[in-house]
């Protein structure tokens, strides 16, 4: 057997687009790289608020830039992005917080499941302009995804108890202990160091990490 | 001759750390990719003042920030160092007077301006000195080669309305792109303009370009001659 696989942590919320492309980046190289992939799902709006940061969205400039700028991305790391109609509404209004309860719920019975239903979640609100917030929507999700009807109405029955809610806040919380001031975070467990990596633009400073930091 | 070289402009402020790590990059790449690198002297707290807010306010983004330019620092081999009063620098100390006398190096001598640039950035984000007052932008000008009298002839003209103006119309060019902060690079493509922000876009801008990406520390070995 080889070294030791390094754990890296993606910490991200199915609301954030720029988690997805972090996402699919980080599982395509999973089966390349030496590392063992966790994957966290947060709540980017518990992040914002602990932080005192606010949506990029929320600054004018900022939202005309992201628009343009997750199109571009999304061309690039061949990820089918498409911005919905009303990208406000969704990110400010509507939001994810049982989409991302429901995603802790399967983290905890099924985590074998947990990319696939995610992406589900991603293709839904950030390629196809649909809802993730009602019951009907999250089950749609782990449909495609491949869970049974049965499974995946005996995991939406949980994601109101105390045990999924509290996951999901620890979750957020021990994000935002990294340093998180929003989501995607990716934190790199090297031998004697940690590295808490912002954003889905720093895969190429972690792979250099990776490598030439083995200690 | 080959095809036209496509212009690419960075708007960048000495005050802001991603500004170096970006112009480097792009400094390297020059003489590689098919492209006219076009410096663009800009002021950040102009682009800052009503439309947002700098980074290092946020306490946990400030704390990001120290690490990141760091790490990006050793990655992309420039000698970034914190300065040891960090938010000093940022926030009060700030950049007029050498943002003012790389616009008028600009004007006068466009030859001199990617070298002094970078004593700029040389003395507040490797070697935590001093670019505000007139003897620090002096010395960073007789770093890259600028005499005595040549330098301070060009700082003698900071505060003159040509050289204000100047800055504040980049300024506002760099505005009228849609900037939120700095370091912004504009590159002109045949049909299309695109404005990249951050110094982490170089690889999606050498995709946009049709150019190959080698990494932030490209061999030189394919320089064109």
């Amino acid at each position: 057997m080889g070294p030791v696989p390094r754990t890296l942590e993606l910490f991200y919320d199915v609301l954030s687009p720029y988690s997805w492309l972090g996402f699919e980046v980080l599982c395509r190289y999973k089966n390349i790289w030496n590392i063992s992939l966790q994957l966290r799902p947060s709540f980017i709006a518990g992040i914002m608020k602990d932080s005192g940061n606010q949506p990029p969205a929320l600054l004018p400039r900022k939202a005309q830039y992201l628009r343009n700028d997750v199109r571009l991305l999304g061309q690039y790391v061949q990820v089918p992005m498409h911005l919905p109609k009303d990208f406000f509404s969704v990110i400010l209004e509507k939001g994810s917080l049982s989409a991302m309860r429901f995603l802790t719920a399967v983290s905890m019975e099924h985590p074998e499941m947990l990319e696939k239903v995610s992406r589900e979640l991603w293709m839904r609100v950030w390629s196809r302009d649909e809802d993730i917030t009602e019951p009907q929507s999250i089950l749609a999700a782990a449909e495609k995804a491949g869970m049974s009807s049965e499974q995946a109405r005996g995991l939406l029955e949980k994601i109101s108890t105390p045990k999924v809610k509290n996951k999901l806040k620890e979750t957020t919380e021990a994000a935002c202990k990294y340093g998180a001031f929003g989501l995607p975070i990716t934190v790199a467990h090297l031998d004697n160091q940690t590295h808490m990596l912002f954003g889905s633009d720093r895969m190429e400073l972690l792979a250099h990490l990776l490598v030439f930091r083995p200690g």
